[in-house]
C-alpha cells in the first residue's frame, strides 16, 4: 500500500517535470526540471531494489550530465523562444503522429503475453550471499559473464573520448609551450655563440 | 549461478576481435608519441595490420566446422563470421588506401582516422559474431560512433561536422529504437542470448508484443543500412563526408550490417518468419523503388552514389525475403559484389581531383574519355556493372538474388526488382553519357588525377574482379552456399 | 598445366597481350608474340595428336567450373577426343601458317598488331568451339568465332565495304545462330543436361520421344538435330544462309584462308560429327543434311564458273567443297567428311594464301580480267597454286583425291535415293570445280598480260616469311591424303576414331565404299580430266568460245553470273520489308506510341516522382525524424491492425 502511494507519487512527478522541461521558458528552469526528473527516477529504481542503479543515476546523470547542461544553457546565449517558436508550427501534426503511436503502443500493451519460459528464463540465480547487495550481485557478473561486453563498452568510451578530441583539439600556432625535456636537454653550444670581436670593427 | 569462464579458450575463439583491440589501443598511444608523419606511419601499419587479420581469419577457418560459442554465450564465431570478417577487413584495407591517399591530398590527415577506422572495424567484427543482444547493440554503437566522428572529421568544412551531427542524432534515435525492440523482446522471453531466444522463440504461436519488438529492432537495424524510410540520413551524410570516408560508409558498414540481420532473423527471429518476411519485403520494395527513382535527379555524384546504395541494400533484402540457404547466399554474393563495384567507382571518383579534393559533380566527368581514357573505361564498366549488365559482376549478383526470390514465390518483388534495375540504370548510363558524349565546359577547372599507384593498383584489382567475375562465378555461389549453412 | 591446356591458352594469352600492349611492344613484337605463340601450340597439338590418336588417351581437363545450378551444370572443360584432336591440329597448323603468312602480306598496313590480335583471339574462339565439353561452352566458342570473324572481315573499317560485308556475315550467321540456340535448347529439354558424354549416353532411350513444338508432335531428336543444322548451315555457308561468304572476302587474304576456308566455316562439319550420336538416330535430318549439301555443291561450283573476282571463285569453291562434306555426312560418313575437312583445310588455306601472293604481286588487282602472263615472274607461287589446284580437283594422289573420292564413293555406297542424288551432284560439281580452277590458274598466270604496264613492271615474287607459310600447306595438300587414309576411312578407322563418332551399323557407309564398282572410282578423275581440258579450250586455246557461250546461253549466265539473284531475292523478301517496317515501327511505333505515351512519358514521370521524393529531403534533421517516425507508425499500425492483437 505504501509502496504503491510512493511509486505514484514518483511516477506523477517524473511525468510532470518531463513535461516542465519541455514546456519551461526559461532554458534554465528546463534543465532544474530535468533534474527533478532524475531524482524522481532515481527513486523508482531504490523501489524496484535496484539501489546501485539509482545511486548511478543520481551521480552520473545529475551530478555530470545535467550539471554540464547547466553550464551550457547558461553560457550560451541562445534564444529558446525563437526556436520554438519554428518548432510550434509542427506540434498540430506532431501530436496527431504521437498520439496514434500512444494509442497502439497502448493496445498492445494491453495485450501483452510473456512467454510461458519467461519465469524460467529470467532466473538468472545469484548468490545468497550477493542477493542482498544488489551492487555486489552486478559486480559479481559484470567482470564474469558479461566480460566481453564490459570491454567493448570501454571501447565505445575510447572512441568518445577520441572523438572528443579529435573534433575539438587545435594545434594553435604561435602559441609558446613550455617543454620541460627540450629545456633540460639544451646544450649551451645551442645557445651561446662566442665571437671574437675585434675593436673597432662590430659584428 | 556464476559460470566459469575459460578466458584463455576464448580469447582464442575471439582472436580476430582481441587482436584488432589490442591493434588499436596500441596504435593509439604509439601514434600519439609519434610527432612526424604520424598519419602515413599509422595508415601503413594499419594496412599491414588488416592484411594480417585477412590471413588470421583464413588460417582460424579450418577449425569452425561447427560453430563455437564464447564469453558465456555473447559470442560466435562458425565459417560465415570469418568469412564476412574477412570481407568487412579487405573494404577497410581498400577504404584505408583511399583515406590515406585523399586526406593526404586534402590536407587534413591525422592518425585518428586510420585509429577510428579499425575500431569501427572491431565493431562490425562483433556485430558479424554478435550472439547475444547485448553484444549486438555494444558492437553496433561502437562501429556507429567511429563512423560519426569520421563523417565530421574534416572540421574545416562546414559541411562535414554538419553531416557527422545529423548522422549522430539520428543514429541516436535509430539506436533508441532497437534498444525499445530489444526490451519488448527480452521482456517476452526473459534472455537476451540467442540460444535461448531461438529455442523460446521456436515454438511460440503469434504474439503481438513480441511482433512489435521485432519490427523496432528492425526499423533500428534498417537505419544503419540505410533501407526506405530510414535512409534519410545517407544522401547528406554520403555528401557532406569526406570522400574517401563516404566511401568507407558505403563499402563496409553495410555488410556487417546485413549479415547481422541475417543471423539474427534466421537465428533468433528463424520462427517468426512469417512476420519479418513481410516487414522486410515492405523495406526491400521501398528501398529499391526510391533508390532508382531518387536518383534520377541528382547532380552530385556523391549523393547519386547513396542513392544507388539504397537501391542496392534493397536488392540485398529480396535476397533476405528469399530466405533458405540459397537466398542466404545470394545476399552474401551480392553483398560482395557489390562491395567491389562500388570500392572500385569510389576508385575512380577519387582519383579525379578538383583543385585537390575529389569530384563532387557529374559535370565534373565531362570530357573524360579524352582527358583520362583509363579512369573513363573503368568507370563505364563499373557503371555497367552496378546497373546489371552482363557479363559483369554485377549482373551475376542481381541474377542470383532475383533467382532466389523466384525460386521461393516471391516473382512481384522480383519484378519490381528487374524495373527498378531499369529505372536506375539510366543514372549509371547517364554518367557513361556524361564522360563520353558531353564535351568539357570552356573555363572549366582542369582535373588532376592522383599520382599514386597504390590507389591505381586498388583500382585495376577491383576492375580486374568485376570482369573477371564471369569466368568463375559459380565459385563465388558454392562458397557462399557452404558459409550460410552456418546460419541454420 | 596439361598439353591441351595450354594449346587452347596460349592464343588467348598472345591475343591479350598483342591487343593490350600492342602499343607498347609495337608491331614486330606482337608479330613475335602472336606467331611464337602459334607456332608452339601447333607444335604441341601435334604432340597431342600422336598421344590421342595412337595412344587412345582420351580425356576430359576440367580448367574452372563456370555455372552450376541444378541439371544445368557447366565447366570450362576442354574434352579431347579423336574428333577434336584432328580439329585442333588443323586450326592450330593452319592458322600457325596463316600468322606468320600475315607479318608478310599485312607489312604495309596500319595497325598490324591489332590484326595478329584478332587472329589469335579468333583461333582461342575456334578451339574453345572444338574442345567444348558442354553446349554452353560450343555456343560460347561458337559466338566467339562469329565475333572474331566480324571484327577481321570489318578489319579495313575505312572501307565502306569491308563494313556492309562484316555486317552482313554477322546478321546472316544469326539466323543460322538462333537456330543452334534453338537446338542447344531443345537438348537440354530433352536430356535434362548439357554434357556431351550423358546426352549421348541417353540418345538410344530419348529415341522415341516426341515434341511438342509449335502445337505439332514432333519427333524431339529429328527437331534437335534440325535446329542444329540450321547452325551449321549459317557458319559453314550452305545453301539458303550462304549469302555473306563471299561477302567476307572484303577482309584480308589471310582472313580468308584461315577463317573462311580452313576453320571456322567447317565448324558446322564439326557440329554435326560431334552430334553423330544424335543424328544416326534422326534419318530424316540426315537425309536433308545430304540433300542441301549435295545442291550446295553444285549451286556454288556453277557461280565460281562465271565470277572473275580471284578471291570470290576460291570463296564459292570453298562453299562448293562444304558441300562436298555436308553430303557425306547425310550419308553417315561421318569420318570421310572430317578427312575432307582436313585435307581441304590444307590445300584451299593453299589456294587462297597463293592467290593473296598474285594480289599481292599485282598491287591489290583482284579482277582476274586485269591479270595474265604472270607465271614467269612468280614461279614458286605459280607452282603452289597448281599443287593447290590439283589437290582441289581431285587429282590422283594429292590430298584432295583421297577424300573426294571417298565421298563420292560413300554417297554411292548408300543406295538409297538421297545418296545417289548426292553422289550425281558430286560428280557434276567435279566437273565444274576442275573447270573454274584451272580457268582461274589460266586466266590469272597464262595469255598475255592484261595489266598495265606499270603494274606489270612490279610484279615479284612475295618474300619469303609469305612463301615458307604456303610450302608447309603445300606439303599438306601432297601429302595429308595419302598419309591419313587408312585412320580417317581406311580399315583402321575404328580404332582411329574410338568412342567419338558413332554409327549404326546399318549406316556404315564407308564401310561400303571400299566395294563400290570400279567406274565410281574413277568416274571422278575422269570428269575432273574433262573439265581440266576444258579449261584449257575455252580460255587459252580458243578464247572466243566463252563469249560466244555466254551469248548463246545468255539467260543462264546472268543467273550463273548473279549469283542465281538469291542476293537480289533476300533483299526484296527480307531486307526491304524489313527496312520498311522497321521505319514504320521507328516512326509511328517508336515515335508516337512508344516515345510519346511509352519511354518519353515514362521518364517524364520518374522525372516527376523523382523532383517530389527529393523535395522529401529538405536537410532539416527533424524532417529526417518525421519521416522515420512516420515509417515506425506504419510497421506498428500494421502489425496492430493486419496481423492482429494476441
Amino acid at each position: 500500500m505504501l509502496a504503491s502511494l510512493v511509486f505514484y507519487t514518483f511516477g506523477f512527478i517524473l511525468i510532470l517535470s518531463s513535461l516542465f522541461v519541455i514546456t519551461a521558458r526559461n532554458p534554465v528552469h528546463s534543465v532544474l526540471f530535468l533534474i527533478l526528473g532524475f531524482f524522481n527516477a532515481a527513486g523508482l529504481f531504490v523501489l524496484l531494489g535496484a539501489e546501485f542503479l539509482a545511486f548511478i543515476l543520481a551521480i552520473v546523470y545529475v551530478g555530470a550530465v545535467a550539471v554540464l547542461f547547466l553550464f551550457v544553457v547558461m553560457m550560451l546565449d541562445i534564444s529558446f523562444a525563437d526556436l520554438r517558436k519554428d518548432a510550434m508550427q509542427y506540434v498540430p501534426v506532431g501530436l496527431l503522429v504521437g498520439g496514434v503511436l500512444l494509442i497502439e503502443l497502448t493496445m498492445v500493451f494491453m495485450s501483452w503475453q510473456a512467454s510461458p519460459e519467461l519465469a524460467q528464463n529470467i532466473a538468472h540465480p545469484i548468490d545468497a550471499a550477493a542477493q542482498a547487495n544488489n551492487t555486489k550481485a552486478l559486480g559479481l557478473i559484470l567482470y564474469t559473464d558479461y566480460l566481453l561486453i564490459f570491454q567493448m563498452s570501454g571501447m565505445v568510451l575510447l572512441v568518445a573520448m577520441i572523438g572528443a578530441i579529435v573534433l575539438t583539439l587545435r594545434g594553435r600556432s604561435g602559441v609558446r609551450r613550455q617543454d620541460v625535456s627540450k629545456q633540460v636537454s639544451i646544450k649551451r653550444a645551442d645557445v651561446v655563440e662566442v665571437q671574437k670581436v675585434t675593436s673597432g670593427t662590430g659584428i | 549461478m556464476i559460470q566459469s569462464v575459460d578466458v584463455f579458450q576464448d580469447i582464442k575463439t575471439a582472436m580476430p576481435e582481441v587482436a584488432t583491440a589490442a591493434f588499436a589501443l596500441w596504435l593509439l598511444v604509439f601514434s600519439a608519441f609519434k610527432k612526424h608523419q604520424a598519419f602515413a606511419v599509422a595508415s601503413f601499419l594499419s594496412c599491414a595490420f588488416l592484411v594480417g587479420i585477412i590471413v588470421v581469419c583464413f588460417g582460424m577457418f579450418g577449425q569452425y566446422d561447427e560453430p563455437v560459442v564464447a564469453f558465456g554465450g555473447l559470442y560466435i564465431q562458425d565459417y560465415f563470421s570469418l568469412s564476412i570478417k574477412m570481407l568487412i577487413a579487405l573494404g577497410t584495407l581498400i577504404s584505408l588506401i583511399y583515406v590515406y591517399f585523399d586526406m593526404k591530398q586534402t590536407q587534413i590527415g591525422r592518425f585518428e582516422a586510420p585509429v577510428l577506422m579499425i575500431l569501427s572495424m572491431l565493431g562490425m567484427f562483433f556485430m558479424v559474431s554478435a550472439h547475444d543482444l547485448l553484444t549486438l547493440y555494444v558492437g553496433l554503437e561502437l562501429q556507429s560512433l567511429a563512423l560519426y566522428i569520421l563523417a565530421s572529421f574534416n572540421r574545416h568544412s562546414y559541411k562535414a561536422p554538419e553531416a557527422g551531427m545529423k548522422y549522430f542524432i539520428l543514429g541516436a534515435i535509430a539506436s533508441g529504437m532497437l534498444l525499445f525492440g530489444m526490451s519488448f523482446v527480452y521482456g517476452f522471453a526473459g534472455h537476451t542470448g540467442f540460444g535461448v531466444l531461438e529455442e523460446v522463440l521456436n515454438g511460440t504461436t503469434y504474439n503481438v508484443g513480441l511482433t512489435v519488438g521485432l519490427a523496432f529492432m528492425l526499423v533500428g537495424l534498417a537505419f544503419k543500412i540505410s533501407a526506405v524510410p530510414f535512409h534519410m540520413w545517407t544522401p547528406d551524410v554520403y555528401q557532406g563526408a569526406p570522400a574517401s570516408v563516404t566511401a568507407f560508409f558505403a563499402i563496409v558498414p553495410k555488410i556487417a550490417a546485413i549479415c547481422l540481420i541475417m543471423r539474427l532473423l534466421n537465428g533468433p527471429f528463424g520462427g517468426l518468419q512469417d512476420q519479418w518476411v513481410q516487414i522486410v519485403y515492405a523495406l526491400s520494395m521501398a528501398s529499391m523503388v526510391l533508390g532508382a527513382f531518387a536518383g534520377l535527379v541528382q547532380t552530385s555524384i556523391k549523393r547519386l552514389l547513396a542513392y544507388s546504395s539504397i537501391g542496392n541494400i534493397g536488392y540485398a533484402l529480396m535476397g533476405i525475403v528469399a530466405g533458405g540457404a540459397d537466398g542466404g547466399a545470394s545476399v552474401v554474393v551480392y553483398m560482395t559484389v557489390y562491395m567491389i563495384m562500388t570500392a572500385g567507382t569510389f576508385g575512380v571518383v577519387l582519383s579525379l581531383r578538383k583543385g585537390g579534393v575529389a569530384v563532387e559533380e557529374i559535370a565534373d566527368f565531362k570530357g573524360l574519355s579524352k582527358t583520362s581514357p583509363f579512369h573513363a573505361y573503368a568507370m563505364t564498366l563499373f557503371m555497367f556493372s552496378l546497373s546489371g549488365i552482363p557479363p559483369l559482376a554485377g549482373f551475376f549478383g542481381k541474377l542470383v538474388v532475383f533467382k532466389a526470390a523466384v525460386d521461393s514465390g516471391y516473382i512481384v518483388l522480383a519484378v519490381i526488382g528487374v524495373l527498378t534495375s531499369v529505372v536506375a540504370a539510366y543514372y549509371y548510363l547517364r554518367i557513361i553519357k556524361t564522360m563520353f558524349f558531353d564535351e568539357e565546359d570552356a573555363g572549366m577547372d582542369e582535373i588532376q588525377i592522383v599520382p599514386y599507384a597504390a590507389q591505381h593498383g586498388t583500382l585495376v584489382a577491383t576492375l580486374a574482379v568485376v570482369v573477371g567475375f564471369c569466368v568463375v562465378p559459380a565459385v563465388l555461389i558454392e562458397y557462399a552456399e557452404v558459409l550460410v549453412r552456418s546460419l541454420f | 598445366m596439361s598439353i591441351e591446356t595450354a594449346i587452347v591458352f596460349l592464343p588467348l594469352l598472345a591475343f591479350m597481350i598483342a591487343f593490350l600492349f600492342g602499343k607498347t611492344i609495337g608491331d614486330r613484337g606482337a608479330q613475335l608474340v602472336t606467331c611464337s605463340a602459334l607456332i608452339v601450340a601447333a607444335v604441341l597439338a601435334c604432340v597431342l595428336f600422336v598421344d590421342v590418336i595412337r595412344d587412345g588417351n582420351t580425356r576430359v581437363t576440367e580448367v574452372a567450373q563456370w555455372v552450376s545450378s541444378g541439371s544445368f551444370v557447366a565447366g570450362w572443360t576442354l574434352r579431347i577426343d579423336q574428333l577434336s584432336t584432328v580439329m585442333i591440329a588443323v586450326i592450330t597448323i593452319v592458322s600457325s601458317c596463316v600468322h606468320v603468312y600475315s607479318v608478310g602480306y599485312m607489312s604495309h598496313d596500319k595497325a598490324q598488331a591489332r590484326f595478329m590480335a584478332y587472329l589469335s583471339l579468333f583461333t582461342f574462339a575456334m578451339l574453345m568451339l572444338v574442345t567444348a565439353d558442354n553446349l554452353l561452352q560450343l555456343f560460347f566458342g561458337w559466338e566467339g568465332v562469329g565475333v572474331a570473324s566480324y571484327l577481321l572481315i570489318g578489319f579495313w573499317n575505312y572501307k565502306d565495304t569491308a563494313n556492309k560485308a562484316a555486317i552482313k556475315a554477322f546478321i546472316v550467321n544469326r539466323v543460322g545462330d538462333f537456330g543452334l540456340a534453338l537446338g542447344l535448347m531443345t537438348c537440354y529439354v530433352l536430356f535434362d543436361t548439357i554434357q556431351f558424354d550423358s546426352i549421348f549416353d541417353q540418345v538410344f532411350g530419348q529415341k522415341d520421344t516426341m515434341f511438342d513444338f509449335l502445337g505439332y508432335q514432333v519427333h524431339g531428336l529429328t527437331l534437335a538435330a534440325l535446329l542444329l543444322f540450321m547452325g551449321a548451315v549459317g557458319k559453314s555457308a550452305q545453301l539458303g544462309l550462304h549469302t555473306w561468304l563471299p561477302d567476307a572476302m572484303e577482309g584480308p587474304t589471310p582472313v580468308s584462308a584461315l577463317i573462311h576456308a580452313a576453320t571456322m566455316v567447317t565448324a558446322g562439319v564439326f557440329l554435326v560429327a560431334r552430334f553423330s550420336p544424335l543424328f544416326e538416330f534422326a534419318p530424316f535430318a540426315l537425309q536433308v543434311v545430304c540433300v542441301l549439301g549435295g545442291l550446295t555443291a553444285v549451286f556454288a561450283a556453277t557461280i565460281g564458273m562465271t565470277q572473275f573476282d580471284i578471291k570470290r571463285v576460291i570463296a564459292y569453291s570453298t562453299m562448293s567443297q562444304l558441300g562436298y562434306m555436308f553430303f557425306a555426312l547425310g550419308v553417315s560418313a561421318y569420318g570421310a567428311a572430317m578427312f575432307h575437312l582436313m585435307t581441304h583445310a590444307f590445300f584451299k588455306a593453299l589456294l587462297f594464301l597463293g592467290a593473296g601472293s598474285v594480289i599481292h604481286a599485282m598491287s591489290d588487282e583482284q579482277d582476274m580480267r586485269n591479270m595474265g602472263g604472270i607465271y614467269k615472274k612468280i614461279p614458286v607461287t605459280y607452282v603452289l597454286m597448281w599443287i593447290g589446284s590439283l589437290a582441289l580437283a581431285g587429282m590422283p594422289f594429292f590430298a584432295g583425291y583421297y577424300s573426294k573420292d571417298m565421298i563420292l564413293e560413300a554417297a554411292y555406297a548408300d543406295h538409297t535415293n538421297f545418296g545417289m542424288f548426292a553422289f550425281w551432284c558430286g560428280i557434276i560439281a567435279a566437273f565444274l570445280t576442275a573447270f573454274y580452277s584451272w580457268r582461274l590458274l589460266i586466266m590469272t598466270f597464262h595469255g598475255k598480260p592484261r595489266a598495265d604496264d606499270k603494274v606489270m613492271s612490279h610484279v615479284h615474287e612475295s618474300p619469303a616469311v609469305m612463301v615458307v607459310p604456303l610450302v608447309v600447306l603445300a606439303f599438306g595438300a601432297l601429302f595429308a591424303g595419302f598419309f591419313f587414309y587408312p585412320g580417317f576411312v581406311g580399315e583402321i578407322r575404328a580404332e582411329f576414331w574410338g568412342e567419338s563418332l558413332r554409327i549404326l551399323p546399318e549406316n556404315d557407309t564407308v564401310g561400303a565404299a571400299h566395294h563400290v564398282p570400279q567406274w565410281v572410282k574413277l568416274l571422278p578423275i575422269f570428269v575432273g580430266l574433262g573439265g581440266i581440258f576444258m579449261a584449257y579450250v575455252c580460255y587459252l586455246w580458243k578464247p572466243s568460245i566463252p563469249a560466244r557461250c555466254v551469248a548463246a546461253f545468255a539467260p543462264i549466265h546472268k543467273l550463273f553470273f548473279n549469283k542465281w539473284f538469291v542476293d537480289e531475292a533476300y533483299d526484296k523478301i527480307f531486307v526491304r520489308p524489313a527496312f520498311v517496317l522497321g521505319s514504320f515501327f521507328f516512326k509511328k511505333g517508336d515515335g508516337v506510341i512508344i516515345n510519346a505515351g511509352g519511354v518519353d512519358g515514362l521518364s517524364n514521370a520518374s522525372d516527376t516522382v523523382a523532383k517530389v521524393l527529393s523535395r522529401f529531403q529538405t536537410g532539416y534533421v527533424f524532417h529526417y525524424v518525421f519521416v522515420m517516425v512516420m515509417g515506425v507508425l506504419a510497421l506498428l499500425s500494421w502489425i496492430v491492425f493486419r496481423l492482429g492483437l494476441n
